[in-house]
């Protein structure tokens, strides 16, 4: 038992921060190529190109009413040539329909639906009768949640790639160009998704469902949270893609190739982590068939989504996404450490189910042990604290370079002030560590009693500045 | 830069890592002597069994006389010394104070295999470094105790170093911008005065003085350079010219590092140099995608009468950004557009794939029997493009054609065909398509083949009118559909 807490529990750690360590050297390398790659890139040929793909953007939108006739118009303006926008009406229960109905001028139309993936009863297709809403089409459908949401967008849209987003998000106008640019550069491995960096909204000012001024947020855990995703998305899964073990694309923003994911079966409506299952039974699917494929992600920001501000709204979002890593990593047990499934299966895999699944539950099985030691009195506290110092110096290190990445990469922060009070966060965020992984705990808590509930995240609203008119709130859980 | 040396600093990390978890392993196992397999309760010094001859034991010490080995007891302080006080190490003088071993009688002692060790001395680590050994190893391995503490330093400088480059970083960029901006004004008013004034190029030699600002220059005399044409596009060129700015473009052209080649052929093709050709043409099937790119594209600009004759040489994949971009160079710079039909029987398949999407654009019909054969192509996603171009284009020696291939065929390029009969609608082809209406399941193919059948005019709707009132299958639905105009 001591022996256990003693060195396992170090060991682990000294294996986490490694393979930190590590990602960080693969995510330099891999954002050193992208940033001078794309510093000669003139997107603009790409905006009016007739020859670029057909894009399909397709949001789910349950009670989204206050923001979706905003959000819809923002999606329309997208810098794209060729694109339609799909908003599917989950059975929303407040006005959500009616009023998109209304501003766009929609009548029902003669579709014939093709259920290429089961989702449920499609009530009816609707089409604007006013001309330059022609790329619109919204689907009215019984309530299914978001994957099954998603899937019924899925079947309606006719275009070879498919952007799947969360209704409530605020897109950046480029983020399709520099979406469709991986599947575009495609040689012989196929691009079957693109994934990019979420940005977090809260404190910025947001106008007619776009960015206007980027601030860092106001309250201390949102800021935590900014921290968090840059270290994950600049850090983590920059290097993942360059290693070729990607597992989870954002479900904020995504774009797929869309056979590939009818393929592969759709989103599964059995799990809460539909975006992390989607691409892993994606890429189970393109390594059993024998293609040749790969998975990638480009650093851009490209959405804005706000994040829980409350300790409680924190907890259900955590607590769904370990019931939805749990859930997946079950479901595709088999790649564990699996040959056939290449970088995936003996690196990627591995990677998310220790580090991310088991090692909460070891620390927290530590965080345990050392309040019996302390209530015992048999805690060397010396060591204790340097063993403390140790760990605390290197995860605030850790979240100096994400920032650092930020700053040399996309410095979205103009403002020198948020710089340093980013920086002064990552001094903070160490202790912050229990919470984060007592709500891995309860998670896998939850996952073990089934608990199916999605978690709807209370959310503060987006706020405008301009006489801080609040956005009501929206509703669907943030992304991962 | 700053990511080599971010690398270079992650790496240094990783290594002390690897090296603090290597001096962990070693310090559970390596060079353990067992002094009793199970020592009794209660053990004096004197009782212990000395295997080895580098021990000796000296009244109430544990002695080790081998400067190379340094006496530790770690495993039993796993947890708390004060269970075992008499076993603390003075190391420095390389012995055990343990008159007595006690054991607490509350804690038993997990297994025989309980030892007192010692350990191989490292240098870095070892007493020989003054700093390190006046620390208090709170009953621990020393080696992991260094360790840590070296960790922290290094984790605590290098926060302070990244903070550093931070506010550098910040300032430097904000400093470039400042200047930058200052010098585009500068360099643009000047640029004005020397087309249409009477500036002489040595002024501009004056601020150009260093390689920032003589970059800034040249990106400036190329943003200037688009929009002009004639006599004063040729003064522009002589300016760039004669304050070596070519050179500098030169240079980077022949650049051992891609990014600065890249930018070398930027600025030639758009300044009309043809000096560094040859190493353009060398660039043409590089490894490099973005330097391959760049390399098609200032060919297209250098390559004079036939701007395109780099794709009969291009050995590697085409990708459709690579398409994009040449196309949109002709669009922009009215470039003599080729017969692209000649590049339809090329053996790199995404050569043919542009081809036939540049046919598509300049609707070269003239090519159409040799689209016509790109149909019986080996490769399904050229044969589905060839498919789609053909109904574009409406060339309807196809449709024969395609009726024959289509049982043969997959999916997409069966959806394709049908897509391109009802581009142009065919009454000879009814009979085809009211058999894939009455076989097909797929609700996209029936579809489709309503849509064909339907664009015939009076002949297709009033086959239509017919299939609804079969009974076989709902064709209403689909018809209805195919009906709907707002269904794009």
């Amino acid at each position: 038992m001591a022996f256990f807490f003693a060195h396992i529990i170090f060991i682990l750690t000294l294996l986490i921060f490694g393979s930190y360590l590590l990602l960080g050297i693969f995510s330099a390398l891999a954002l050193r190529k992208y940033l001078r790659k794309n510093s000669y890139i003139n997107y603009n040929s790409l905006v009016l190109s007739p020859i670029s793909p057909r894009v399909s953007i397709i949001a789910p939108a349950y009670n989204e009413s206050k923001n979706i006739i905003d959000n819809v118009r923002t999606l329309l303006s997208l810098y794209y040539n060729n694109f339609e926008v799909v908003i599917v009406n989950d059975g929303s229960t407040d006005d959500t329909f009616s009023k998109i109905k209304d501003a766009f001028n929609l009548v029902r139309v003669n579709y014939f639906f093709d259920y290429r993936i089961p989702c449920e009863r499609i009530k009816g297709v609707y089409k604007s009768k006013d001309p330059s809403f022609n790329r619109l089409t919204v689907i009215d459908k019984n309530n299914g949640g978001k994957a099954d949401s998603l899937n019924a967008g899925i079947n309606i849209s006719r275009s070879p790639l498919i952007v799947t987003i969360d209704a409530d998000s605020i897109i950046e106008a480029d983020s399709l160009l520099k979406l469709v640019k991986p599947f575009l550069e495609e040689k012989e491995h196929k691009v079957i998704g693109t994934g990019g960096v979420i940005r977090i909204a809260n404190s910025c000012e947001i106008e007619k469902g776009f960015i206007r001024k980027i601030h860092l947020p106001q309250k201390m855990l949102p800021r935590l949270q900014v921290l968090e995703y840059t270290r994950a998305f600049l850090l983590g899964r920059m290097a993942w893609s360059h290693l070729d073990g990607l597992m989870l694309i954002s479900g904020a923003m995504g774009m797929f190739d869309r056979e590939t994911v009818i393929q592969a079966g759709g989103y599964s409506i059995k799990t809460v982590g539909e975006d992390m299952e989607l691409v892993l039974r994606m890429r189970r699917y393109m390594s059993e068939k024998g293609c040749k494929y790969e998975v990638t992600y480009i650093p851009d920001p490209l959405c804005w989504t706000e994040v829980p501000s409350d300790l409680r709204s924190m907890q259900k979002q955590r607590n769904r996404w370990t019931r939805g890593l749990i859930e997946s990593l079950w479901t595709h047990r088999i790649m564990f450490f699996n040959r056939k499934y290449r970088r995936l299966g003996l690196l990627g895999y591995p990677y998310w189910f220790f580090f991310e699944w088991l090692s909460p539950l070891i620390a927290f099985a530590g965080f345990v042990y050392t309040a019996y030691l302390i209530i015992t009195g048999h805690l060397n506290w010396s060591f204790f604290l340097l063993l403390f110092l140790f760990v605390y110096t290197f995860a605030a290190l850790l979240s100096t370079w994400a920032v650092l990445f930020e700053e040399i990469t996309f410095h979205k922060y103009e403002r020198k002030r948020d710089v340093f009070r980013l920086l002064a966060a990552a001094f903070v965020e160490p202790f912050f560590y229990p919470v984060h992984t007592w709500f891995a705990v309860t998670g896998n808590i939850q996952s073990l009693l089934r608990v199916k509930a999605w978690g709807s995240v209370k959310r503060k609203g987006f706020e405008i500045k301009k006489k801080a008119k609040k956005k009501p709130a929206p509703v669907t859980g943030a992304p991962r | 830069m700053k990511l080599v040396s971010l690398f270079i600093l992650f790496l240094s990390w990783l290594l002390l890592l690897i090296y603090g978890a290597y001096f962990l392993i070693s310090s559970f196992s390596t060079d353990t002597i067992t002094l009793a397999a199970r020592l009794p309760f209660s053990t004096h010094i004197s009782q212990l069994t000395l295997p080895d001859s580098r021990l000796t034991t000296h009244n109430s010490q544990l002695i080790t006389h081998d400067s190379r080995f340094t006496l530790h007891a770690s495993r039993f302080m796993l947890h708390d010394l004060r269970f075992f006080p008499s076993l603390m190490a003075d190391t420095q003088n390389r012995a055990l104070h343990l008159d007595t071993i006690v054991y607490d009688s509350t804690n038993n002692i997990q297994s025989a295999s309980d030892t007192l060790t010692y350990v191989e001395k490292k240098q870095i680590m070892g007493h020989q470094n003054p700093w390190l050994w006046q620390v208090n190893y709170f009953g621990k391995s020393f080696k992991l105790v260094n360790a840590l503490i070296v960790t922290i330093v290094i984790s605590t400088v290098s926060m302070i170093i990244l903070l550093i480059i931070i506010l550098l970083n910040r300032t430097r960029l904000e400093r470039e911008q400042k200047l930058r901006q200052f010098l585009l004004e500068k360099y643009q008013s000047l640029i004005v005065e020397y087309l249409y004034g009477d500036v002489v190029s040595d002024e501009f030699l004056k601020i150009a003085s260093d390689d920032f600002r003589r970059q800034v220059l040249i990106d400036q005399i190329i943003d200037v350079s688009i929009n002009l044409k004639g006599d004063t596009g040729e003064k522009l060129t002589m300016l760039y010219n004669q304050l070596g700015l070519d050179k500098d473009s030169i240079r980077k052209a022949y650049s051992k590092k891609w990014h600065h080649k890249v930018k070398g052929f930027r600025e030639l093709a758009f300044m009309n140099n043809r000096e560094a050709n040859a190493e353009i043409y060398n660039a043409l099937n590089s490894p490099n995608e973005i330097l391959r790119m760049e390399a098609q594209i200032a060919l297209v600009r250098l390559s004079g009468e036939n701007p395109f004759l780099f794709l009969s040489e291009l050995k590697r994949p085409f990708s459709l950004w690579e398409q994009i971009t040449l196309y949109e160079l002709l669009v922009q710079h009215s470039l003599p557009v080729p017969e692209f039909s000649q590049w339809l029987d090329s053996p790199n398949p995404t050569i043919i794939m542009f081809a036939l999407r540049m046919v598509r654009e300049y609707k070269q019909k003239n090519s159409e029997p040799k689209v016509v054969k790109v149909l019986s192509h080996q490769e399904a996603k050229v044969k589905n493009l060839a498919i789609e171009v053909v109904g574009d284009l409406d060339m309807r020696s196809s449709l024969e054609v395609m009726k024959k291939m289509y049982k043969n065929e997959d999916y997409h390029n069966c959806l394709e065909i049908l897509r391109s009969m009802a581009k142009m609608p065919e009454p000879s082809m009814l009979g085809f398509l009211k058999l894939v209406l009455d076989k097909e399941d797929d609700v996209q193919l029936q579809i489709e083949a309503t849509r064909a059948i339907e664009n015939m005019g009076e002949v297709g709707v009033a086959a239509l009118v017919k299939i609804m009132k079969s009974e076989y299958k709902n064709y209403n639905i689909i018809v209805r559909h195919v009906l709907d105009r707002r269904i794009n």
